[in-house]
């Protein structure tokens, strides 16, 4: 046993000294949470901006006191920007069919005149091949009814149409108490990140180990098998700690406040990386080549982001996918996560998760190590 | 070199290419079978087929507090529970106990009705429902939140069984209809026109970077580069090669897409062939730029990984470019990708005619030469340093 832990520990120290030797690698290592971070800030920067300008051209056809503040409503918005008023409905939507706007608002005529009995309408026509934009359309128009209605209600803006309002309310209270940003995936990111540290891992460990002829030598050696994959997932289990704490560290400067128990984080992540890596060792028995695994590494790691619940949670996904979500462990590391530091929960919450990642690398590692041994 | 000979020799490294390939079992697999299916497959599963839809809502346990106890409240609850977007409501009785279960993955979300509900709709006052959700699910805290006001934006306390809300209904804000047109896609649909560049970029670019790296490190480049076999042969005979297995894996993704997912694009199967071969000449430009650039095989795995990742960030896949703000929306407009992306959207979604799209087409075209031209100036500049 005395043996076993020296071995382990002789092997882990060479891992790191291999990288500490391998500038590109120990870059990659830094570089990979940086980048996934750096693209969250682009597209969460995007949606948080102050104003949005999504051109869309207006048709009011009503020409009434009642469209003309619709219309101001409109104008004021800061979600799109009424680049032109046009004539006719036609007009209006064959701006859209060319491509000149992404959408048109139409103001019927009589407008004015439903309004009061509650039977108004606007038509909104997008060019839904523009998700985000046909989106922030939509919700421009909802908000320029939304804010005519309350005008209207209080007699301002020389508006008064008597109507009536939404019969109820709902008012959302989240569980964190926190206001509706884009935050909540920065979890799933630490997730992703740790499972693409760990295939990196998997790749310098093994598969460059066999490329130069060193792990033959390795296994020749007075050193257990056991002990020399031990070392290499210690070496894991070091990095992730390193990476996890880089990606705490830059959450806590981008402003994001870290509430759990920051040990249950780092078993968190180190759990994702051992499983991943247990993954990665018995693909690698079969997948001789670094850049042939990394490739397929790196194929699996893009479904994953809306699989495993990165960007979305699973919850929302169809059934094959939410089957799919359910199978993998690493939707319980990244739901452990986002428990963990988005709403500060403690062990009992996350221990499930948990287990299920320990069992599936207790179960994957001894196959893993039995596919390695048969192909050596 | 007279032209004849040129294209003999760029047949010649084709075939070479072909016959390394064909040995290769590990490529046939990445390149023609798992790419295509991995992604074709994941997009179906996440968002079901072309013709299906369903409820993001329909299965999310949710409870349901009624702390009025009055007719419009129970009214309201069966109007919720008999839609099709709420299957998993749990009558709670007890509010705190409902809430203190949010977080614990037995249910996202409690809506509470509180006491005075009638009260406030027989007085003809705006009447309160409380939701409190879990909002550590990214996206399930607003998909409840749209669907729960749709229910209640129209909702009246005196018809027993709320009629079935037509779309107009269902958008009304505060009694003005937001009628909405234009075409709505399915979200496979939508995936499909990422999966099938994605595959593309992913596949093309390694083939030609890692293919070169990997024929360097094994020493055959040098020896091609040595013989008497001129730089744009070589580059033109990887890229006819590199053209037929696009061409395959463009079938795979379709016929995945078609006989698995039901999709149905609105535009031809050449349209989308003639898209994809342009994505592919694209990624393969810059492919043959990194290659000359002497990347080792990894180095070229880890360069994709940026490639796409960068593309998922500037070129409209997430966020539309023109929400992008400040020099991400400089760098999403120089990138070929973007109008690739734009192309297949306008093709694949709206119907729009291949050759409407110019300025796409211009780009990309444009894209196409430039990437070529710089990686033969480069290729030759480098070529000694390359054999070595």
């Amino acid at each position: 046993m005395k043996s076993f832990v020296r071995d382990t520990v002789a092997i882990t120290g060479k891992e790191l000294k291999q990288l500490r030797r391998d500038p590109v690698s120990l870059v990659l290592t830094i570089i990979f949470p940086i980048l996934l971070i750096g693209i969250f800030i682009v597209i969460v920067s995007a949606f948080r901006a102050t104003t949005h300008n999504v051109p869309v051209v207006v048709a009011d056809l009503d020409g009434t006191p009642a469209s003309s503040a619709l219309l101001s409503q409109l104008t004021q918005s800061r979600f799109i920007h009424v680049t032109q008023l046009v004539q006719t409905e036609d007009q209006a939507y064959q701006e859209v069919a060319n491509g000149q706007v992404i959408g048109a608002i139409v103001i019927p005529q009589g407008f004015g005149a439903a309004l009061a009995s509650g039977n108004a309408f606007v038509i909104v026509s997008t060019d839904n091949s523009k998700l985000t934009s046909s989106a922030f359309v939509s919700v421009a128009v909802n908000q320029g009814a939304q804010d005519l209605v309350n005008e209207a209600r209080l007699g301002e803006g020389g508006v008064n149409f008597a109507l009536k309002i939404a019969p109820i309310e709902v008012i959302t209270r989240p569980l964190s108490g926190r206001p509706p940003t884009g935050d909540t995936i920065l979890p799933g990111f630490l997730g992703m990140i740790a499972i693409l540290g760990g295939f990196d891992d998997i790749v310098n460990a093994i598969s460059r180990e066999r490329e130069r002829g060193t792990f033959p030598r390795l296994t020749l050696s007075p050193v257990s098998l056991f002990a020399v994959y031990s070392g290499k997932m210690f070496a894991t289990v070091v990095l992730t700690i390193l990476r996890t704490a880089l990606v705490l560290v830059i959450f806590s400067l981008y402003g994001l406040v870290i509430r759990g128990s920051l040990i249950l984080i780092f078993l968190t992540t180190i759990l994702i990386a051992v499983f991943t890596l247990s993954l990665g060792l018995s693909m690698s028995a079969r997948i001789r080549g670094s850049a042939t695994l990394t490739v397929l590494e790196i194929a699996m790691t893009f479904p994953l982001f809306t699989l495993a619940g990165t960007f979305n949670s699973p919850l929302l996904l169809a059934s094959g996918g939410r089957a799919i979500a359910d199978s993998l462990p690493w939707t319980y590391g990244n739901d452990a996560l986002r428990r963990l530091i988005y709403l500060g929960a403690g062990l009992n919450a996350v221990a499930g998760d948990l287990l299920i990642l320990f069992v599936s690398s207790l179960i994957l590692m001894p196959i893993a190590i039995l596919l390695s041994k048969r192909t050596m | 070199m007279s032209v004849v000979a040129f294209l003999n020799d760029s047949i010649a490294v084709a075939e070479n290419e072909y016959r390394q390939f064909r040995r290769n079992r590990s490529a046939i697999l990445i390149s023609l079978v798992v790419l295509p299916l991995f992604f074709t497959v994941s997009l179906g599963a996440g968002q079901g087929g072309a013709g299906t839809t369903f409820s993001p809502t329909a299965n999310i346990p949710m409870g349901f507090v009624d702390n009025d106890n009055s007719l419009a409240s129970l009214r309201l609850w069966q109007t919720l529970a008999s839609s099709p977007d709420f299957h998993n409501l749990i009558q709670s009785y007890d509010e705190q106990a409902a809430i203190a279960e949010l977080g614990t993955k037995r249910i996202y979300a409690v809506i509470v009705v509180p006491k005075g509900f009638q009260n406030d709709l027989e007085s003809g006052n705006q009447a309160k429902l409380i939701l409190y959700t879990d909002d550590s699910e990214p996206g399930v805290s607003d998909q409840i939140q749209s669907t729960l006001t749709s229910y209640v934006q129209s909702y009246d306390p005196n018809v027993e069984v709320q009629p079935h809300l037509s779309q107009l209904q269902r958008q009304s804000v505060a009694g003005v209809g937001i009628l909405t047109k234009g075409a709505v896609f399915a979200g496979f649909n939508i995936g499909l026109t990422t999966v099938l560049a994605i595959v593309q970029i992913f596949a093309g670019f390694y083939e030609i970077a890692g293919g070169i790296s990997r024929e360097r490190e094994e020493g055959t480049f040098a020896r091609l580069l040595v013989s008497p076999i001129s730089i744009g042969s070589i580059v033109l005979g990887k890229t006819i090669f590199d053209v037929l297995l696009t061409v395959i894996r463009t079938f795979t993704v379709l016929g995945i897409a078609f006989y698995g997912y039901g999709a149905r694009p609105n535009t031809n199967l050449l349209t989308l062939l003639a898209l994809s071969l342009i994505i592919a000449l694209v990624t393969m430009g810059i492919g043959f730029v990194a290659a000359s650039l002497k990347l080792g095989q990894r180095a070229v795995v880890i360069v994709e990984f940026f490639l796409i990742l960068f593309l998922f960030a500037f070129s409209g896949l997430i966020i539309d470019i023109n929400l992008l703000v400040g020099i991400s929306q400089v760098v999403g407009n120089l990138l070929p990708f973007t109008y690739a992306f734009d192309a297949l959207k306008r093709t694949i979604l709206l119907g729009r005619p291949l050759l409407s799209l110019t300025f796409d087409l211009e780009y990309l075209i444009g894209s196409i030469l430039v990437s070529y031209t710089v990686a033969l100036v480069l290729l030759h500049i480098f070529r000694e340093r390359l054999i070595t």
